[in-house]
């Protein structure tokens, strides 16, 4: 179909409108991140309105806030780091490893049960985390994991139910020939999982690994329940910290400067794995 | 190499609701070592049923298999030695041709070396093992003319590259026994008849024994030193291809073996007359032994001469159609016996037209008959 100029600006339009709205938090952080103290409070309280461009750019509220995470200079910054990156490595090698394999299971294993135990999988995803979270909490204090990141990484390895259908939906598409090939090969079926389904399942990999990256790298919720000294806390709680106990905003310019410095390997990690991603997403829409 | 035997070999599917099927039924089979089998038959018969039991890819249900006279039937696949070529080749889409290829030789590697050799210094072992498949990738290509495409990956592969690829994964291993599920199928017309031949090349040079399963007839009878005709689950004959075209066992491989397929008429027997619909010929004195019997007349096309109307010792027949194949023609007839066809050379079929009257005669030494009955046996 050809486009008349008029449809064009309407398209234009409605794009560059749909961009603004999703831009303008990201964008309004970074502006709050790069201004004085008093300007950035009266931003967030709205006593004064906000500049496009901070006038006075304060580059160094990044290196301050850097240095007053947690409770010793730098130091607290590395920890919360570390513990972010340790945490959410793990999630993610956890997820992926185990929702694939029980996704090849419930694709091309025959076993009593499957159909009914795929459902009660299934059927997990409609409870909401808030209603197992106390049982949860109760459960890992007496396994006498609280203030690990026990509690955060060992759930993973026992597979995500959404995860879990994505890989079983793609998988159940892969010839089977494939599968009997690699047994007369003289694999056995954790072998044909690991080197041959693993392989072509990338793009359900890669959203996998991303959607698992992004929620748990921000995720506030758990590492808050569960971590409680300062040296295991990860970064997205080590943010709170700025916030003092009444709600105080006078810290909220380090408060951004720390999230936008939070936020970049969750947009690094979208953009490089962007391709591989939309085809992913495309092919379960054709084919889910 | 190694002979294959199977001793009343059956398969019964048992589906959830306890109803079962029986897929194969009491299979006969002795392959003898570097024999080309073939097993033929329509789509459903259990040909292919039959081959992946032999692979490991299906449990037997009932009788025995052996490979080189040791009983395998609860021997899992990896450890039968077989190689199997598939109809859609499944190639590993990951992997590389020469990837592709090797991927047999080093996952048995890995099984043999194993942990314990890995840790007390068998490096020098694993190297030589790698030159080993190195070499032995270089010879299969080689044969199969695969050296220019060994870096390449399956999808950038045309249909009859791919399907050389999935030989040469077959022969690279250097298996007991090569099986083929109708390897030939994705291939287009002509490719076909040239993979064809090269097979049967290939199966001389490596004097392997080879089971091959095809619905294809033609193909089945240019390439099999062994042909084996099943329907509904039964071998209904297993000989060679001659045999089972001259002397066809029964009803069903007249039917099924010989292109056009033979003319088949169910009718009765009576004093060495043969009567249908009320048309009678007779069939010569040697048939009267036969006695008084209900059955089916089969004479092939190429045995059918077409002679003037009303001559007698012929059935009346309308020409319905005239297909010209350049050398030879075949002429299918509307006759009170049905449609019966004739494959005639093509200079004494020239002037025949569509809608001529003539007269259909055959050589009665050449007829064969049945019992009656779709599987009627050979009389």
């Amino acid at each position: 179909m050809k486009r008349t100029p008029l449809t064009n600006a309407i398209l234009w339009f409605v794009l560059i409108m749909g961009t603004a709205a999703f831009i303008f938090p990201l964008w309004w952080m970074t502006v709050v991140s790069l201004e004085t103290p008093q300007r950035a409070e009266a931003a967030i309280t709205g006593s004064a309105g906000i500049a496009l461009f901070p006038p006075n750019p304060q580059f160094a509220n990044y290196a301050n806030a850097v240095r007053e995470t947690g409770s010793v200079p730098w130091l607290g910054f590395v920890d919360a780091l570390s513990n972010s990156i340790v945490v959410t490595v793990l999630v993610v090698l956890g997820t992926v490893v185990s929702s694939s394999a029980v996704g090849y299971a419930f694709a091309r294993l025959r076993f009593r049960g499957r159909n009914p135990l795929f459902l009660v999988m299934l059927g997990t995803m409609m409870l909401p985390g808030q209603v197992t979270m106390i049982p949860l909490f109760l459960l890992f204090r007496q396994f006498g994991w609280i203030d690990t990141i026990m509690p955060l990484v060992v759930p993973a390895f026992f597979g995500n139910a959404f995860f879990i259908f994505m890989y079983r939906q793609f998988i159940a598409q892969i010839p089977e020939s494939l599968v009997e090939a690699a047994r007369v090969d003289g694999l056995g079926h954790i072998a044909i999982w690991w080197r041959i389904i693993l392989p072509l399942c990338r793009p359900v990999t890669a959203i996998c690994a991303v959607f698992t990256f992004i929620g748990t790298w921000n995720d506030f919720l758990g590492p808050l329940i569960y971590l409680h000294s300062d040296e295991s806390a990860t970064l997205a709680v080590a943010l709170n910290g700025f916030k003092n106990q009444y709600g105080g905003l006078e810290d909220v310019h380090l408060l951004m400067a720390l999230s936008v410095l939070t936020m970049i390997p969750c947009i690094v990690l979208f953009i490089a794995a962007q391709k591989t991603f939309v085809e992913g997403l495309a092919r379960g829409a054709v084919k889910g | 190499m190694a002979n294959v035997t199977l001793t009343k070999v059956g398969k019964v599917y048992t589906g959830d609701d306890g109803a079962s099927f029986r897929a194969v039924e009491a299979v006969d089979l002795s392959i003898k070592d570097g024999e080309f089998c073939v097993l033929v038959g329509p789509s459903g018969c259990g040909k292919s049923t039959t081959l992946r039991m032999i692979a490991g890819l299906e449990e037997i249900s009932e009788g025995s298999l052996e490979i080189d006279g040791t009983l395998v039937n609860d021997v899992p696949a990896k450890d039968r030695d077989i190689a199997f070529v598939f109809q859609n080749y499944a190639l590993y889409p990951h992997l590389t041709v020469a990837q592709n290829i090797a991927f047999g030789l080093e996952t048995r590697r890995a099984h043999r070396s194993g942990l314990i050799a890995a840790l007390t210094g068998a490096g020098g072992a694993r190297r030589d093992e790698s030159q080993a498949i190195h070499a032995r990738i270089a010879e299969v290509s080689k044969t199969l003319g695969l050296d220019a495409l060994l870096h390449r990956y399956p999808r950038e592969l045309s249909g009859g590259q791919r399907q050389r690829v999935a030989v040469g994964r077959a022969i690279a291993r250097d298996p007991k026994v090569f099986l083929f599920d109708e390897p030939l199928s994705n291939l287009d017309a002509r490719l076909r008849i040239e993979t064809r031949t090269e097979l049967r090349m290939l199966h001389r040079r490596l004097a392997a024994t080879i089971v091959y399963v095809t619905h294809d007839q033609e193909e089945a009878m240019t390439l099999a030193d062994r042909l084996v005709v099943m329907h509904k689950g039964r071998v209904q004959q297993n000989a060679s291809a001659q045999e089972c075209y001259e002397r066809p066992a029964n009803r069903f491989v007249a039917g099924f073996i010989g292109t056009p397929p033979m003319n088949l008429v169910d009718g009765h027997l009576k004093a060495g007359t043969f009567t249908a619909n009320g048309v009678a010929i007779a069939l010569g004195a040697e048939y009267a032994r036969l006695g008084d019997r209900a059955c089916a007349l089969g004479f092939r096309p190429d045995r059918v001469k077409l002679v003037a109307p009303n001559t007698t010792g012929s059935v009346a027949a309308s020409i319905a159609a005239v297909e010209r194949l350049g050398d030879r023609t075949d002429i299918a007839l509307d006759t009170p016996w049905g449609r019966l066809v004739a494959r005639l050379d093509a200079d004494v079929a020239r002037s025949l037209r569509e809608g001529d009257a003539a007269g259909v005669s055959f050589d009665s030494s050449h007829a064969h008959l049945f019992e009656a009955g779709e599987c009627g046996g050979r009389i």
